[in-house]
């Protein structure tokens, strides 16, 4: 069995210890603030995507599984953790009600429904963060792969997945807010949002939940399942033939990674403020898909690291020049299929391989 | 049949008014050699997915130790029951090196929790050495099987097969794309293994089917033509119009 | 007249007798009688409360002069004004120049007035009533067959009994058989708002029966409780009820139809690159998008130099758009498919990747508002089949769509393109053993299916908003309709589309457009369980080669 943290994932989990205690050091009062504050939280959102991706190559890069979908786990979680954040607002909304959320007064709405109830308290909203994503993924998982649906059948049908919840959601009937989704939170656990010593600790839980997120799919993919995985994402049929009810993989396997993007989406949340339909869009999912790509499917690392760089360069390039920033990323697609479709972490290691030819064992290499 | 492993009567099977197999009868004896031959389109690969549920025959009745109904069974099931396939392509799992192929196809716990916490033990490894010896692929052990050559791959495959211990392998050509001496050494291996596993081999390659030196079943338009030893079936007038005189 | 005509009978001094005679319109004043002229009638509109005014509108409309409807219309309107100066009743019309009045009666145009110097003679809701019944039975002697028409219909709303006789002069001058049987009901539902014989009513609530309508319910409904006719009039609600709902399920399955033919438009294309070259191209949508703005800019350069070519726009387009959008699509399989085949998900992303670059170049060049985009002449409108409302434009894109499909079966099947595409699908390396140039019949395919999508825009853009996202909200449907109507088979992208489009039609009168979206798109998800390959799949070892 190999080991749990390899060298790759070593280097990257120091890295990221590292950024997590530099970042709000630097940021803060004592240290002159060298550098602004709003990085704290646009870096935590960074690493919230990070986990994201880590969640789409646990199911694509091990088992084969191309959701189009995951932005659905993602926004369920952070809807998850936008209701509790609604329930906090209390009496402080702009209507004033004691119970309602602002919009439901609006909507004239007399009581809370009852799939709002509980949400006041953090310990149910954290479990329903995970609880939700994980049954949805296990219900759809559980028709599709018992059915034999798999490859792009399956991406296009997770894709209609992730839009009809988005059509579902901006409905003001399904009480969740509409078209504006959930917004103006002020406190989280009694601590108020837009206090810096909040942001640095969401900012630090993101980080811990990516490291927590890569280690446990570390551990899967690395445990004998791990193989049975490989097996079935390279020749399905053998792992069927030599007796593994691959349905029962398929679907443990998605499950854990909705799990995953549904923490995601939770913690992106409160650290930019707001969640709405727009995140179920298809686009969006997509989108999580090019940066497990870019950074090299079947890595873990490679994905954490390519949801960050692609974040990063539409947070620059949207901020210069928005007109290209479509352009931009959709150049990337094509480029990264066509010429790096191990992506930049596996070309970096074919690159390192060919300078020292005599290593052997390079057992997670990943078939295009 | 009394004392027979796996039973197949009267079964048919149509693919869009395409009669694949039409009333087949065959039986095999727990620790028989069989070898089925035919023209292609006879219906052999058909055969071996109704036998391990991949495909559901349309009539028929398909018995497993005269007592489990295998039309009611998947590929998983039968594989759990104990019949264990090679196909015609080799099937290995490229990016994994032999010995976790190997490893992947022991016998044991299938299910997700088991595999997930598992680990691999001693009699485990002593099992790969073996079975790695016994397929010749001791050097390669550390290889990643898409690096293997073609009939490695089908040592391989075989070997695989083996370390599920299935009563039953049935094989689908294993000396396609074989050297001669890779062949023999292929039926070789295939006697050996008979007595304490069932094997039913399907081969074109008369050559071969000769070295195995068994019953030989053959197969037409779905049906058995013929059955017995291959002087018995070579005499056959009508195995000669169909097959062996073209 | 009675009482001028006893007066000689008495022996009044001549001078008594002028003087009553002068004196008489003012004597009849209170009672708005029945002598007065047409002009007088106008002259004392303005005068009197909402009840007088009542009066005097009866009165007009009973002198039924032929001016009387204009007047009584301008009343309607708001644009009768009585002249503050001398009284006179004047129709007021504003033009580009300001505001000008015309005599009521004579037409006269008086030239330029100010805002303030007329005051508008006011009416309110029962006038209101009142005059349109009014304007009704005046219009129904118009030599204008429309107006009659309207006239009939307005006649019909109000249903008011005093039209009766009207109808009656009218109905027996009628010669055109529709406005008759218009005339005919709005007659029986005046004759139910009078207490006739019974049996007078009986043949009234049959008429109504038979033209059995909202309005015809509408009109019936009221005498439900009626002890004379009230069962006649249940029966007659009842059976109107189920025409009506006979021609509701009519009208869903003309738009189901219609959405089928929207789908299919915007699926075949789709079921060409994935069914039949097994290409999931992401851009598909895109490439409607491009036909909708070739569709678009065609119309700007024929507004700007040829507008009488207008009605032509869409013809001259379409051919571009195969070529615009065919040409990308052939530069999209050249430049990248190409190099992915056997990799569908790759294939994916890269396809996205292009639909994104798309989407920003036509946002960079054509903006990223909608662009309007005309109808022409003979796509405008509507056509009235019985109770069902049939759009021009939507007829011609259902006939459009099915004559590609037919073009298109046409051309798999019978050209010689055709047999080498079913070729190299079914046979690469025999196909190319046979000399055939396999990449070029790749791009070609790709080509093809690029073409139709960019016929699709341009059948789309007289439908939709034409903006750069026109494509994503297309491609979702699309790719439904491919996987319910199964890969690798035009058949089944037709029934896809047009089950699809039917079942969402019919979904959406209990559910509400999106719920019914939803629902169906749940319906798919769960029959994909069912019969993964769709419902026109390949079954058998051919599925597994």
């Amino acid at each position: 069995m190999a080991r749990l943290v390899d060298r790759r994932m070593g280097v990257f989990l120091a890295a990221l210890f590292v950024l997590t205690v530099a970042l709000p050091v630097a940021s803060s009062a004592a240290a002159g603030e060298l550098v602004p504050a709003y990085l704290v939280s646009l870096v935590g959102k960074y690493l919230c995507y990070a986990l994201l991706a880590v969640a789409l190559d646990l199911g694509w890069g091990f088992c084969g599984i191309l959701s189009l979908g995951h932005g659905a786990f993602f926004a369920l979680g952070g809807y998850a953790m936008g209701m509790y954040l609604m329930r906090q607002i209390g009496p402080r909304g702009v209507y004033g009600d004691p119970v309602l959320p602002d919009f439901m007064v609006f909507l004239n709405w007399q009581e809370l429904p009852w799939f709002w109830l509980g949400f006041d308290r953090f310990w149910f909203a954290a479990l329903m963060v995970m609880a939700v994503p994980g049954l949805l993924a296990f219900v759809f998982g559980w028709f599709a792969f018992r059915s034999r649906v798999s490859g792009v059948y399956l991406s296009i049908i997770t894709q209609a997945m992730t839009y009809a919840l988005m059509l579902a959601f901006f409905r003001n009937e399904m009480g969740f807010g509409g078209n504006n989704g959930l917004t103006d939170f002020k406190d989280i656990l009694g601590l108020d949002l837009t206090a810096a010593s909040t942001r640095t600790g969401l900012f630090v839980a993101s980080a811990v939940a990516l490291a927590a997120g890569l280690l446990v799919a570390r551990w899967i993919t690395a445990s004998r399942l791990g193989r049975v995985l490989v097996a079935i994402r390279d020749a399905e049929e053998r792992a069927r033939f030599l007796g593994y009810r691959v349905e029962h993989y398929k679907l443990f396997v998605f499950t854990v990674s909705a799990v995953m993007a549904g923490v995601a989406g939770a913690l992106y949340v409160p650290q930019v403020g707001i969640i709405n339909p727009g995140e179920f869009s298809p686009a969006n999912s997509i989108e999580i898909v090019i940066w497990v790509a870019l950074g090299g499917r079947g890595t873990l690392v490679g994905a954490a690291l390519g949801a960050m760089l692609v974040a990063l360069a539409k947070t620059l390039l949207t901020g210069w020049l928005p007109e290209l920033w479509l352009f931009a990323l959709g150049g990337l697609f094509v480029l990264v299929t066509l010429w790096l479709p191990r992506g930049v972490l596996g070309a970096l290691e074919d690159g390192l391989a060919q300078l020292r030819p005599a290593r052997t064992g390079a057992r997670e290499e990943v078939r295009a | 049949m009394s004392g027979s492993l796996l039973y197949l009567s009267g079964v048919g099977k149509s693919f869009d008014g395409f009669r694949a197999i039409d009333n087949l009868s065959l039986v095999v004896f727990p620790g028989e050699l069989r070898a089925v031959i035919g023209p292609n389109g006879a219906g052999k690969t058909t055969m071996m997915d109704i036998i391990t549920g991949k495909t559901r025959p349309d009539e028929g009745e398909v018995f497993w130790k005269e007592s489990v109904d295998l039309t009611r069974a998947d590929e998983v099931e039968t594989a759990r029951l104990g019949i264990g396939r090679k196909f015609q392509k080799p099937s290995v799992i490229e990016s994994l090196t032999v010995a976790e192929n190997l490893e992947l196809a022991l016998k044991g716990p299938r299910g997700v929790a088991a595999r997930l916490f598992g680990r691999r033990g001693e009699t485990e490894a002593r099992e790969i050495a073996r079975l790695l010896a016994l397929v010749r692929l001791e050097e390669a052990r550390d290889a990643p099987a898409g690096s293997l050559s073609h009939g490695q791959k089908q040592w391989l495959e075989i070997g695989m097969l083996l370390a599920q211990d299935p009563e039953l392998l049935l094989v689908d050509e294993p000396a396609a794309g074989m050297t001669d001496a890779e062949t023999m050494r292929t039926a070789e291996l295939l006697r050996e293994i008979a007595g304490r596993h069932a094997v039913v081999v399907v081969e074109h390659d008369m050559e071969f089917v000769r070295a195995l030196g068994c019953k030989v079943t053959v197969l037409h338009q779905g049906r058995v033509l013929a059955e017995g030893s291959l002087e018995h079936v070579s005499a056959n007038p009508e195995v000669i119009e169909v097959y062996l005189g073209r | 007249m009675k009482i001028v005509l006893a007066l000689p009978l008495r022996p009044f001094p001549a001078a008594l007798l002028t003087a009553l005679v002068l004196m008489l319109p003012a004597l009849m004043l209170p009672s708005a009688g029945r002598a007065a002229g047409f002009e007088e009638l106008v002259a004392r509109l303005p005068e009197g409360s909402y009840s007088d005014r009542a009066e005097v509108i009866e009165a007009i409309a009973r002198t039924g002069d032929p001016r009387a409807a204009e007047v009584l219309g301008a009343l309607l309107e708001g644009s009768l004004h009585v002249r503050k100066a001398d009284g006179r009743v004047v129709i007021i019309e504003k033009t580009d120049a300001g505001t000008v009045a015309f005599d009521a009666l004579t037409g006269e145009a008086l030239g330029a007035v100010a805002g303030r110097s007329t005051e508008k003679i006011k009416v309110n809701n029962r006038l209101r009533g009142m005059l349109r019944s009014a304007i009704g039975a005046l219009s129904l002697m118009s030599p204008d067959r429309e107006t009659r028409l309207m006239a009939a219909q307005s006649v019909f709303a109000s249903g008011d009994p005093a039209n009766i006789e009207a109808l009656d002069a009218a109905l027996s001058a009628e010669s055109d058989r529709e406005v008759a049987t218009a005339l005919a009901e709005a007659r029986a539902v005046a004759i139910l708002n009078t207490d006739a014989p019974v049996e007078e009513k009986r043949a009234a609530v049959a008429i109504l029966r038979a033209r059995g309508d909202a309005a015809a319910q509408a009109a019936l409904a009221p005498h439900a409780s009626d002890p004379a006719i009230g069962n006649e009039v249940t029966a007659a609600l009842a059976e109107i009820e189920r025409v009506r709902q006979m021609w509701g399920v009519a009208q869903n399955v003309w738009y189901g139809l219609s959405l089928g033919s929207v789908l299919m438009l915007a699926a075949i294309g789709l079921a060409i690159t994935f069914g039949v070259m097994g290409v999931i191209n992401m851009a598909h949508g895109e490439l409607v998008m491009l036909g909708a703005y070739t569709t678009f800019a065609v119309q700007e350069a024929i507004r700007g130099a040829a507008p009488w070519l207008f009605d032509w726009s869409l013809l001259i387009a379409a051919p571009l758009a195969v070529l615009v959008a065919g040409g990308v699509g052939i530069a999209i399989e050249r430049g990248i498919v190409r190099h992915l085949y056997g990799r569908p998900l790759e294939t994916l992303l890269a396809t996205w990747g292009v639909s994104l670059i798309l989407q920003q170049a036509v946002r960079t060049i054509f903006g990223p508002n909608n662009r309007e985009v005309g109808n022409p002449s003979w796509m405008s409108g509507s056509l009235e089949i019985g109770q069902m409302t049939v759009t021009w434009s939507r007829l011609w894109i259902l006939i459009f769509a099915l004559c590609v499909f037919a073009a298109l079966l046409l051309v798999l099947r019978r050209s010689f393109f055709g047999l080498q595409m079913r070729a190299v699908t079914q046979n690469r390396p025999m196909a190319a053993e046979m000399g055939i140039d396999t990449g070029r019949i790749d791009a070609l395919t790709f080509g093809l299916g690029a073409g139709i999508a960019g016929l699709a825009g341009v059948a789309l853009s007289q439908i939709d908003n034409v903006s750069p996202n026109l494509g994503q909200s297309y491609i979702v449907d699309s790719f439904m309709v491919v996987v319910f109507g199964g890969a690798g088979n035009l058949w089944g992208a037709f029934a896809g589309a047009f089950g699809l489009g039917i079942v969402n039609k019919f979904l959406e009168p209990w559910t509400g457009a999106v719920l019914g979206k939803i629902l169906v798109l749940v319906f798919i998800i769960l029959f994909i369980q069912k019969r993964p390959r769709g419902l026109f799949a390949l079954r058998g070892r051919a599925v597994e080669a």
